[in-house]
């Protein structure tokens, strides 16, 4: 048995204007999980302490919280793996959201963010016109079963430092969500959906791979990879400005060695798109005056010749 | 006042495939739910999902409802039980064309795996998540169809007006306000009731409320005394490690490393019925081949690729437990309340004696389980019950002109609230909770016999009692009041644990999982019958026998496995 002290983040969106915390100690085997240790608390302590709960066994994903610092499930989180030497632990409602009641938060703009995209099938033919099932390869079917162990949890959306800072991004739930449909061999609107999720600003992911921390091991950075590699695979999503910045960085490091930013601008933008150009105009202009335009031409760099293997070796698209 | 045709309370399997069946009838209906749908316990549910599609061995609807009422000991309803499992291909290759992700054979059909009690591969599944994947289809489904869904919004009580469900009040958990809910007809889906004991595979939320309210709306609750005890959980929390395990050929060994199964079932050993396994497991503990009060569940000769590939999740769930890996270790497990064959008794379409009210999934009993359930015949109750319950709902709100609840209930219920959250002295109702878990756990186990069940009944009596005179709840806020939602749960919960012990002490025989030391043999000339509970304020439930075991193809046999 070991004393655990929970200092714990309480606020009562109805009555608080500001958060207090209050330490609330019990006496629990330290192999106790964070969920189970808050769950005494509640019961023996002080009734109105808050938190969402369900399963116990990491199937549901009610319970992320922020557990000293480090967004995760409580219930897959023991506490002798997280106190510190007094016993204390410290626990938060996710980040990137608005908290309800102690650690309970207000979920609508995550679960929004999966309605954009018609999560359903949307196969081909019509449902009645089958008898027994559709054949799927075993391989084709694994790859959606390792995204569908994704419980929801929302712990990759509370890490996220993009939607920190833009919550309109889809966050990296929503993304690896829309490449399990995306990757369905059953499904008819791969491009819809691709079109989709480039307007919920794809491209803003800034692969800092905060997300590859995940409770269930779905991975969303790689599956956001995975989703970045169809768009730019499509034919019909290659000519938009995410895909193109993509090809026109690897085109210019591939021909110097080195990151050409004019080129990459006209590229991206498109070298005809007066109104485009003309909009990052001023931008230029100041960048001009401090001294910061780099060079329209740059020579490049000696044994460029090693970087184009390496592109040609990976196989990496670069038009 | 809130208003829609069909009302689903619950946004499980059961609540959620009602909900879609509604929706493309084009009805206008609704979830009511505690939690967001996908936080629901179905998808904690991981081995599968039994039809007979006969993908690996060939198989039949009739041998399917044969095994499943083999399994239940005979008490299942048959007429039920044939239209579950005629009803099953048509309804998983319903969930394969909606997106779900099975597993598959080489040739691209869905896999089938081997489960308890089955004389075919049947278990249709999705590695060890089928409840997930299952659960994710249908929500998807409700996206699809723009299904409302009152999420976090507790029901409390059943509406009844000149004998027919007018609605529901439920209890909004963002605002703390109670609001009536009008609907020509309700689906109760809210799931089971583990939190009865204190060691059980369910969740959190596993707390027997729409079983609760229906008792309490006059509807009898049918055969509780019929607890399933899972033979593989967790000893250090009691989570669930499928009974897919054993599908995939895992062994049973006590403390001499002897497979002991054989000894109780020589011709399926690890994959006999669960109550039967259950049984051996805790003889084999009780006569002293334990280890440290276990048995243990070997995966090893499986390898790991396998256990890789079909079963990762429990691998983990083990792994996270008790530090041992099973692909090097035995996994210590003992049995563990799992599941509830009763619940609201219920018609072949869900339809309860109230009418414009249904049940499906768990927490109900049309009777497909009888004394003991199938291990992948839960999943396909919810499914096929689901659909059956909305489709005769659908027709019936066509028969129903404009009814509306009445504020008498509003108004029932917000007094039953106030009195709990007026008190600032009393008994919190955790401490109540763990009484009556302590009551079921050492009385109303494995084995029972009349001095344990008597003591039981008479404690749960004066645990109710005492609840009704001395609850108060300790927080007072109106924003998300899990104490007072906490509290309300427990209020149910003694009610289901008292249709159990009743049932239980009443039932003098032994069948599936009730086992009376004291009526060691099965009595099919005086129990053939269902275990009707009726809710009696303050005392134990009135016991009725009338509602007889309905059998069409199969005779009751001496049942071995």
């Amino acid at each position: 048995m070991a004393n655990i002290k929970l200092d714990i983040f309480r606020f009562d969106e109805a009555v608080d204007t500001v958060p207090h915390r209050d330490v609330v100690a019990v006496d629990i085997p330290e192999t106790t999980t964070v969920l189970d240790a808050l769950e005494v608390a509640k019961s023996e302590v002080d009734g109105s302490i808050s938190f969402r709960r369900s399963c116990r066994s990491a199937i549901c994903g009610s319970c992320s919280m922020n557990i000293n610092g480090v967004t995760g499930l409580a219930c897959k989180t023991p506490c002798n793996s997280v106190m510190d030497e007094s016993g204390t632990i410290k626990i938060d409602p996710m980040p990137n959201f608005q908290p309800m009641r102690d650690l309970v938060v207000h979920m609508d703009p995550f679960w929004d963010k999966y309605t954009r995209l018609k999560p359903y099938l949307q196969p081909a033919d019509k449902d009645s016109d089958h008898q027994t099932e559709r054949r799927v390869s075993p391989d084709d079917m694994k790859k959606l079963v390792d995204v569908a162990n994704c419980v929801m949890c929302a712990t990759c959306y509370a890490l996220c430092p993009v939607v920190s800072v833009d919550p309109s991004f889809a966050g990296p739930a929503s993304i690896a969500y829309a490449y399990r449909f995306i990757e369905d061999v059953r499904d008819s609107k791969k491009e819809e959906r691709l079109a989709q999720i480039n307007e919920d600003y794809l491209w803003l992911c800034a692969h800092c791979y905060a997300c590859s921390y995940c409770p269930k091991h779905v991975d969303p950075h790689d599956r956001i990879i995975d989703v970045k590699r169809a768009t730019v695979n499509s034919r019909v999503m290659i000519k938009e400005r995410g895909p193109q910045h993509a090809l026109v960085v690897n085109r210019t490091i591939k021909k110097t060695g080195m990151l050409a930013e004019t080129e990459v601008i006209q590229g991206t933008i498109g070298r005809f798109n007066i109104k485009g150009l003309l909009a990052v105009a001023p931008l230029g202009l100041r960048m001009l005056s401090k001294g910061k335009m780099p060079p329209p031409f740059l020579k490049p760099i000696p044994k460029v010749d090693e970087v184009k293997t390496i592109y040609d070796t990976l196989e990496v698209p670069v038009t | 006042m809130i208003k829609h045709d069909v009302v689903v309370i619950g946004g499980g399997l059961a609540g959620m495939r009602a909900a879609v069946e509604a929706a493309e009838r084009g009805a206008d209906v609704a979830i009511v739910s505690k939690m967001h749908p996908v936080r629901s316990h179905s998808g904690a549910a991981q081995g599968g999902i039994n039809a007979a599609l006969g993908n690996r061995d060939e198989d039949t609807p009739e041998a399917h409802a044969f095994d499943t009422a083999k399994g239940s000991d005979y008490l299942g309803d048959q007429d039920c039980i044939e239209a579950m499992c005629s009803d099953a291909p048509r309804e998983i290759i319903w969930l394969e064309h909606r997106g779900c992700i099975f597993s598959r054979l080489p040739d691209g059909r869905i896999a089938q795996r081997p489960f308890g009690g089955a004389g075919s591969p049947r278990t249709c599944y999705s590695a060890d998540v089928t409840g997930l994947v299952i659960l994710h289809t249908l929500w998807e489904q409700l996206e699809r169809f723009n299904v409302k869904v009152y999420e976090e919004y507790f029901c409390t009580a059943l509406c009844v007006e000149d004998g027919i469900g007018t609605g529901v009040v439920a209890y909004n958990m963002r605002n703390g306000e109670l609001e009536l809910i009008n609907a020509k007809a309700t689906i109760f889906a809210t799931g089971g009731c583990g939190r009865m004991y204190a060691k059980t595979t369910n969740g959190y939320a596993s707390t027997a409320d729409g079983l609760g309210i229906a008792f309490r709306a006059g509807i009898p609750i049918m055969d509780m005394e019929f607890v399933q005890f899972h033979p593989t959980s967790l000893k250090e929390n009691g989570v669930l490690l499928s009974e897919a395990a054993r599908g995939e050929g895992a062994y049973l060994l006590n403390s001499n490393g002897e497979r002991f199964m054989f000894k109780y079932a020589p011709n399926k050993g690890e994959l006999a019925s669960r109550d039967v396994v259950s049984r051996a497991e805790w003889t084999e503990i009780l006569e002293g081949r334990g280890v440290d009060g276990c048995v243990l569940l070997d995966l090893r000769h499986l390898g790991r690729e396998k256990i890789l590939e079909r079963l990762p999740q429990i691998r983990e769930l083990a792994l996270d437990a008790t530090g041992k890996d099973a692909i090097d270790d035995p996994i210590p497990i003992l049995p563990g309340m799992h599941y509830t064959m009763g619940g609201i008794e219920t018609d072949i379409d869900g339809a309860t004696r109230i009418p414009g009210v249904y049940a499906a999934g768990e927490c109900a009993a049309p009777s497909v389980h009888g004394a003991n359930r199938l291990g992948g015949n839960s999943l396909l109750e919810t499914i096929v019950f689901g659909a059956r319950s909305a489709r005769h709902a659908c027709d019936y709100i066509k028969k129903v002109g404009n009814i509306k609840p009445s504020e008498r209930t509003l108004q029932a219920e917000k007094d039953r609230l106030n009195k709990w959250l007026s008190k600032d002295t009393g008994t919190r109702a955790p401490v109540a909770r763990a009484a009556m878990q302590n009551v079921m756990s050492e009385n109303v186990f494995i084995f029972r016999n009349e001095g344990q069940l008597t003591k039981a009944v008479d404690q749960l009596l004066d645990i109710r009692r005492r609840f009704d005179e001395e609850t108060y709840v300790m927080d007072k806020s109106k924003t998300f009041n899990t104490d007072l939602v906490n509290t309300m749960e427990t209020d149910f919960l003694i009610d289901a644990a008292m249709c159990v012990a009743n049932g239980a002490l009443a039932r003098k025989e032994s069948r599936g999982a009730q086992a009376r030391t004291d009526y060691p043999e099965r009595d099919d000339d005086n129990w053939m019958v269902h275990t009707l509970a009726w809710r009696q304020e303050g005392q134990n439930p009135k016991l009725d026998y009338s509602r007889k075991v309905t059998i069409t193809k199969w005779q009751p046999q001496v049942r071995s496995y």
